[in-house]
């Protein structure tokens, strides 16, 4: 987790001193945290960019228009409406902003390792407003991350679906509307294959792929006898009110935080993101979620799935995996570079994460391999970091492509976001500018402020 | 002839009483004080009066109250009197965890501890296990502070904590008030359920809905037990069911914005009767206090360990610009009590940890940072009588309460002040005056401490808490040594010594990534409290006890 510093550069007394406009939620008193918090619910124009929509093909010269936060029109040879702040976008490309479906960012614990199932602990219990990463974060163009439980555990934490309004309390980072999931994770992690072993370390059970298998229909077994005491309890209430006038009401069962979420996976209203490497553990896991009754939203990793794409297609379920990262240990050996584009070959629905706050700033670089790797289009490639993690994480509906009536998340490119020099210029999240390269604590910002200062009298240009 | 009643109570007393013995007859002593200026809190100030203290109470206080014949008078002219300070932030008299002793909980579900309380125990109550000894008490009391509220200081379900004078000695029979709030915070269960802070708080969840439904049988079963079996006997749950209902206070230490905000959001969740205790950063979080009663400490944090020093850290700067931005950032740690009042938000200051010959001086640096004089001196009297249920008993200088005074020459929140006599329970404790300046010495050329020998330490790092032997060899003001723990062998670089402060470094390796971590203690005796810096890590607080 160690980090070497980025060149993230002061807010130094001049550019300290911009008010925050009157409607701002900005809250925070400390010196250390003091920026600009962009107003809401204004008109927003961005003109003249080449529009990456990662719905329906790119569109040159465009202009978006933002309405209260949402995307209002789209299109070319459209008329900026009076009153609106003005986003040049002359030789510039806009994409949706990045959504990042698997991050530990900004959480202050990740694995409550003491059991094998913690499903009732929630990352959104513990997260962290002030993590230095998720500002780098939106300089590399993300808007949406899935801050997910570690991978210690067969079932996990629940996860916790954050914007990444920078400044805000972070209670106001949550993706309002965002279904909840969780973490489920398989094979050596939490076999505890790789360090669990210390001596005098008690063994926490399963130590084997057989007890995973084992504990996850163990614990839905119990779910669903928690859901139909639950349901005899309901109906008894029910029944008894029409009843006679000798009705005790029935003591409710205990609830239990645990089981409930573990009802919500049964009754699919709660999405699993699945911690996984081989194929043998892919395929069992699919068959238990078959047994029970529902849908893994998404496989983490998933570094074999190339080997059994159709079977997780055949699934409904997606596949979130990395470009090039492999080999760390034994069960990531078998992965290849061609996975992502081979997956959604066959029609998977693929995502390319970080699980990393490095490897988070530069994802569309991540995304670029796969068309050099595996040949995917640009816009499949554009999707695995945007439009297809919306889906997976069920927000399809608000983020993830440029279309009308959409969050105005957008990420602005110096270049196309594939060219190696290309970087980001401005990040907006629901039409608000979070992160603005030219009032960014650049290193270059920095240096032309200490010019000015040395020549106090010199304005700009007049060497 | 006709004696004043000074004249008079003076023959008497020295008729009477030997001062050597004077203590043996204290708690029967009456007393008056007189000639005094007296800072009644609630009834504003008495330029001259008079306080008479009878059995331990005070019978009497006014500008003109008569002075019966068996008063001892103490003549307090140009002194200042206010009532007995507060400190709702205390362990006194509460074996550290890992000594074990502790006995009470054990409750709740939880497997049977093997030794000790583990922070799990929602239905310990502290009064039943004070051991107060008079060295532990005289430190506190000679800062002014009269009355304590003791909890254990870690863990998620503390206890229920008692309220205790400062007297010399304390058994439970002298207890104000026990079990006047359960006390709550984040540390987890060492290798066990809960170990983060994602258990933790889904653990309390857990148990407050648990609480919700025992009391409903509860209840049902008082009603009509016809039907309904018999509620499980269990002291944890049943001790969170009046905290669950908003009956009983539910104190919650939180220091930092977040855990303020998470703290906050459990307490509206379950809808409880909620204080948050420590706030240091409270003011980065007014609107998540509002309306709330705070007690904040007045232990301050340094500016490197508040909330969002990260994203500070990570700028690039110009030179000395990060004195300067420390500096401003100190002051709005200190000006945190005076925020928090001008939101209108209710304040009890507390030591929250800190020494207590600090106590007094930090405040006066909150009053300097914005905090009214006069709202301080509520929020070290009457404030915290009320949060702890005893506002009836103590925190002002009325009749019919408990007689806890100081005695101050000048007002006790002026830079000059110096106490010379504290009562509690109507018993007079003499303050000793400040040691003698060093002959022509001006600035405080204070010998280094002695560190040398072998300490335990206890590293309370983000990741959970860490064990460390810590052997050091000191010469003069430097030392070199080592720390021990399960994360290896590292060699103390660095060390040095100022005053009572003492600063290292060590370079651990953990996964392959060497980790610098930069401590600094404040020596205190045989005792060291401090911070620790690891990186990218986070920060850590550290307590540490020299082997004798």
């Amino acid at each position: 987790m160690m980090r070497t510093g980025i060149f993230v550069l002061p807010l130094t007394a001049g550019i300290l001193a911009a008010q925050t406009g009157p409607d701002t939620t900005r809250r925070s008193t400390m010196p250390v945290l003091k920026m600009e918090i962009p107003a809401a619910g204004t008109l927003v124009a961005v003109t003249n960019a080449t529009i990456i929509t990662a719905s329906h093909g790119t569109i040159d010269k465009g202009t978006i228009i933002i309405r209260n936060g949402k995307i209002a029109a789209l299109g070319k040879d459209l008329a900026v409406p009076a009153g609106a702040q003005v986003i040049d976008g002359t030789g510039k490309y806009v994409m949706p902003g990045i959504i990042d479906e698997h991050s530990h960012s900004s959480g202050e614990a990740i694995n409550e390792g003491t059991r094998s199932v913690t499903a009732q602990v929630r990352m959104q219990d513990v997260l962290r407003e002030d993590d230095i990463s998720l500002y780098r974060q939106l300089a590399g163009g993300v808007t949406t991350i899935n801050v997910l439980h570690g991978s210690a555990n067969t079932i996990g934490g629940q996860n916790a679906v954050m914007k990444l309004r920078w400044g805000l309390p972070v209670d106001s980072m949550m993706f309002a509307g965002a279904p909840p999931g969780i973490k489920f994770a398989l094979g050596e992690n939490v076999r505890q294959t790789n360090g669990g072993n210390a001596p005098g370390r008690p063994q926490r059970y399963p130590r084997t792929r057989m007890g995973v298998e084992e504990l996850l229909r163990e614990s839905f077994t119990r779910a669903k006898e928690y859901q139909a005491e639950w349901k005899a309890y309901d109906d008894a209430k029910a029944q008894g009110h029409k009843g006679t006038k000798d009705f005790v009401e029935p003591i409710p069962p205990r609830k239990d935080l645990q089981l409930d979420a573990l009802v919500e996976i049964l009754e699919g209203k709660r999405l699993v993101h699945a911690h996984s490497y081989r194929s043998d553990e892919i395929l069992m896991l699919l068959k238990v979620a078959k047994d029970f009754g529902f849908r893994i939203a998404s496989l983490q990793h998933v570094l074999e799935g190339y080997k059994v794409a159709d079977e997780i297609a055949a699934a409904g379920t997606g596949a979130s995996t990395f470009a090039d990262n492999w080999a760390y240990k034994l069960e990531a050996f078998d992965a290849i570079p061609y996975n992502a584009a081979l997956m959604a070959e066959r029609g998977v629905n693929v995502t390319i994460n970080s699980d990393s706050d490095e490897r988070a700033r530069r994802l569309y670089q991540e995304a670029a391999k796969a068309m050099k790797y595996g040949g995917a289009s640009e816009e499949t490639a554009i999707r695995m970091i945007t439009l297809n993690a919306a889906m997976q994480l069920g927000v399809d509906k608000m983020t993830g492509s440029i279309d009308i009536g959409k969050d105005a998340d957008l990420a602005i490119f110096s270049g196309h976001p594939f060219a190696p020099t290309s970087r980001v210029e401005m990040t907006l999240i629901d039409g608000r500018v979070f992160f603005d390269r030219n009032k960014a604590p650049t290193l270059a910002n920095l240096i032309e402020q200490l010019k000015r200062r040395a020549r106090p009298n010199t304005t700009e240009g007049a060497q | 002839m006709r004696l004043t009643p000074v004249v008079r109570a003076l023959t008497l007393a020295a008729a009477l009483l030997p001062p050597l013995v004077a203590p043996l007859y204290a708690q029967s002593d009456t007393w008056a004080l007189t000639n005094a200026r007296i800072q009644t809190v609630t009834k504003g100030v008495i330029d001259k009066g008079t306080i008479l203290i009878r059995k331990g109470l005070i019978e009497a206080v006014g500008p003109a109250v008569a002075i019966p014949a068996d008063a001892r008078v103490m003549d307090l002219a140009g002194k200042t009197v206010t009532p007995g300070l507060i400190d709702l932030t205390s362990s006194l008299g509460l074996a550290a965890p890992a000594a074990g002793g502790g006995g009470g909980g054990g409750g709740g579900g939880a497997q049977a501890a093997p030794s000790g309380p583990r922070g799990l125990e929602p239905d310990r109550d502290i009064a039943r296990e004070l051991k107060v000894a008079p060295g532990d008490i005289k430190s506190l009391r000679d800062a002014g502070i009269a009355v304590v509220l003791v909890s254990p200081s870690r863990g998620l379900f503390r206890g229920m904590s008692a309220l205790v004078p400062l007297r010399d000695s304390v058994d439970d029979s002298e207890v104000l008030r026990s079990q006047v709030a359960l006390h709550i915070g984040y540390q987890g269960v060492g290798g066990d359920y809960p170990g983060t802070l994602l258990g933790v708080i889904a653990y309390q969840r857990q148990a407050f809905y648990d609480a919700q439904r025992q009391g409903l049988i509860e209840d049902r079963y008082r009603t009509n037990p016809r039907g309904i079996g018999r509620p499980d006997h269990d002291p944890a749950l049943d001790a969170l069911v009046p905290v669950v209902r908003g009956q009983k206070p539910a104190f919650f230490d939180a220091n930092n914005e977040n855990e303020i905000r998470r703290a906050v959001r459990l307490a509206k969740e379950f809808n409880l009767k909620a204080t948050i205790v420590g706030a240091t950063e409270g003011f980065e979080a007014v609107d998540a206090l509002a309306g709330r009663p705070t007690v904040v400490s007045m232990n301050f944090p340094q500016p490197a360990q508040t909330t969002g020093w990260s994203y500070r850290l990570s700028q690039r700067r110009e030179p000395n610009d990060s004195a300067a931005s420390a500096k401003e950032a100190q002051t709005q740690i200190e000006g945190n009590a005076g925020a928090l009042n001008k939101a209108g938000i209710k304040i009890a200051l507390a030591t929250g940890g800190t020494r207590p010959a600090d106590f007094l001086a930090n405040v006066r640096k909150a009053i300097a940072a914005g905090l009214p004089a006069s709202v301080a001196l509520e929020a070290l009297t009457i404030r915290p009588a009320e949060l702890a249920g005893a506002g009836e008993m103590l925190g002002s200088i009325e009749a019919g309460k408990i007689a806890n005074l100081v005695v101050t020459n000048g007002d006790i929140l002026a830079d000059s002040a110096h106490i010379t006599t504290v009562f509690v329970d109507g018993i007079r404790y003499e303050v000793a005056p400040p040691p003698a300046r060093a002959a022509g010495g001006s600035g405080s050329t204070t010998a280094a401490a002695q560190i040398g020998g072998t300490w335990t330490m206890t590293l309370n790092s983000p990741q959970g808490p860490l064990d460390i032997t810590m052997t050091v060899t000191q010469t003069g003001a430097t030392f070199t040594g080592s720390m021990v723990s399960q994360i290896g062998t590292n060699d103390i670089t660095g060390g040095e010594i100022a005053g009572r402060v003492a600063t290292w470094t060590t370079v651990v390796n953990v996964g392959g990534q060497s980790i610098t971590i930069n401590y600094r203690g404040e020596v205190d005796g045989s005792r060291m409290t401090g911070s620790a810096e690891l990186g990218s890590f986070g920060n850590a607080t550290f307590t540490a006890e020299k082997k004798p």
